[in-house]
């Protein structure tokens, strides 16, 4: 693949398609293969350029080492957009991606021209949380659970137990084989993700956001995703909101031509 | 992506890994990312080189010129294999790109360790099949339908009359099947225009090159009577069907698809 040295790693990326670059933050599990679904429609009006975050798949990681880390993987997204032409680019990030792309928007607005957040991952501090709104532990404790799994082998019961802690009990059985592999290609960085040193949302937070944003959801995703979602996309300034109709957390997969039409109609406009 | 320039064209393809180079080949309305369910398990032991066959995406063909056609495809991955410059490389294809894979093997012995046929699509002449008649194939029709209602934009439509000829439901296939296959739709354009030639005896015989049939043991129909045939006459060949899974083999079961994969590469 092609890669971009940042940051002492050479991190792999799929760029195809020709305008403004809009470069794509996977989430939890994911890598530069989780937007496959949209890059037919996108890749008409943009240069799309997909990126794999250090240590996912096209690296074959096995847990070790300290640099597994929100702001590693903050950071080296930002140098590897300081390293894309023309800049500013346009910056979508999906889920813990989207979490990543809102801090670089809050670090760096001078890379970015648009930001496009489909349900951020993350957790709201009291300043933006109505008290016992979601139990916070649960997605720590998930992830706790699916760890044990890894260090015992059990490499699907690890995956069920963080995919069912999203879409639902039973959801699993119901994933087509080509999902459950590419989440079983990154099934380690599950063991990064305990100490990833991930920070709460704040009012601040969102506020700060200077670059025109656009949260996408589905309609079907319930829990501290939802959440998330409802609350920032109300606190970032002039933040506009895209629901899917019938879609869930992989909206993108479930729904990939209204998904694309959202992004390419924000990016436009 | 990457590119390679092959007879005038720039041939995107996906490489990934470290290990003997593996080219690999997609089928009809498919592109590079038809091996997405393999790339992990392959590339930990290979060089995994997943190409995108001239007009398919990422290329954005509007179907016009007389550049799509299997003994186009078939001259490119030649050439492409040559460009790669990296010796002789295994070669695997699905569907259509099994019967492009077929003809290089045929064609360029030299340029290849190993081959790998899963479902290779087309017909089989006199000589393989005792029922053979020189009748019209029956895709023909439906294949023009296609092409017609594509060409006037009619994606989705042109798309359903292809796949409902096949017995596939295009409604109920998964969202993220459904674009790619819309991603590609236009190269149905081209092979309403192709000419098809079959298989016959002696081209199985020709074989010279260590092969791999896989096939899924649900798939019905021509593709498993014609990977039959062809396995019964390429010399040098073994026969692996996957229980459960039919033509979409290596979507279906990514991981038996890939250990099969990996001890005929390493046997």
């Amino acid at each position: 693949m092609q890669t971009r040295r940042v940051n002492g790693y050479d991190m792999a990326y799929l760029a195809l398609g020709e305008g403004r670059p809009l470069v794509c933050v996977h989430g939890t599990l994911g890598d530069f293969r989780t937007f496959a679904a949209v890059l037919g429609p996108l890749s008409r009006q943009h240069r799309v350029i997909a990126v794999s975050l250090r240590h996912f798949f096209p690296a074959h990681w096995d847990g070790t080492g300290d640099d597994y880390k929100i702001a590693q993987h903050v950071a080296d997204v930002i140098a590897f957009i300081e390293q894309v032409e023309p800049r500013p680019v346009d910056l979508m990030g999906h889920s813990r991606g989207g979490h990543i792309a809102f801090r670089i928007a809050q670090a760096r607005p001078d890379l970015l021209s648009k930001l496009v957040l489909a349900e951020p991952g993350g957790e709201l501090d009291a300043t933006l949380e109505a008290p016992s709104s979601v139990e916070p532990a649960s997605r720590a404790a998930r992830i706790l659970a699916s760890v044990e799994k890894i260090r015992a082998g059990d490499l699907d019961g690890a995956l069920k137990n963080f995919y069912e802690g999203i879409e639902g009990e039973g959801r699993w059985a119901r994933l087509p084989a080509v999902a459950k592999q590419q989440l079983r290609d990154n099934v380690f960085t599950l063991l990064g993700q305990v100490g990833e040193d991930r920070k709460p949302y704040s009012r601040q937070d969102a506020h700060s956001i200077r670059t025109p944003t656009l949260f996408i959801g589905g309609t079907k995703t319930t829990g501290s995703l939802a959440v998330v979602l409802r609350a920032l996309s109300a606190e970032v300034p002039g933040a506009q909101l895209a629901m899917i109709e019938a879609a869930g957390h992989w909206m993108f997969d479930q729904a990939p031509q209204a998904y694309s039409k959202a992004v390419i109609d924000f990016l436009a406009a | 992506m990457q590119s390679l320039r092959v007879n005038g064209y720039d041939m995107a393809y996906l490489d990934i890994g470290k290990g003997p180079p593996l080219v690999c080949v997609h089928g009809s309305l498919c592109d590079f990312r038809n091996w997405s369910p393999v790339l992990g398990p392959l590339t930990t032991r290979h060089r995994v080189i997943s190409v995108s066959l001239r007009h398919f995406f990422p290329d954005h063909w509007n179907g016009s010129g007389h550049t799509y056609s299997l003994a186009q495809h078939i001259e490119d991955v030649i050439a492409f294999i040559a460009r790669l410059d990296v010796g002789a490389v295994d070669l695997m294809g699905h569907s259509r790109g099994g019967h492009v894979c077929f003809r290089v093997a045929q064609r360029r012995p030299d340029l290849l360790s190993k081959l790998i046929l899963a479902e290779p699509g087309g017909e089989i002449d006199a000589t393989l099949d005792p029922d053979y008649t020189h009748a019209p194939w029956p895709m023909a029709g439906p294949i023009s339908a296609a092409a017609d209602a594509i060409a006037k934009g009619d994606v989705d439509g042109g798309l359903e009359i292809f796949l409902t000829a096949l017995q596939v439901p295009w409604k109920r296939l998964p969202a993220t099947t459904r674009q790619l296959l819309r991603d590609n739709a236009t190269t149905l354009i081209g092979d309403a225009r192709d000419e098809r030639i079959p298989f016959s005896k002696s081209d199985a015989e020709s074989i010279k090159v260590p092969t791999l049939f896989i096939g899924g043991a649900n798939t019905r129909g021509l593709l498993p009577k014609v990977l039959h045939a062809l396995a019964a006459h390429v010399p040098n060949s073994r026969t692996e069907m996957i229980a459960a899974a039919t033509h979409a083999m290596f979507e279906q079961a990514p991981q038996t698809y890939s250990r099969i994969v990996l001890d005929f590469l390493e046997g």
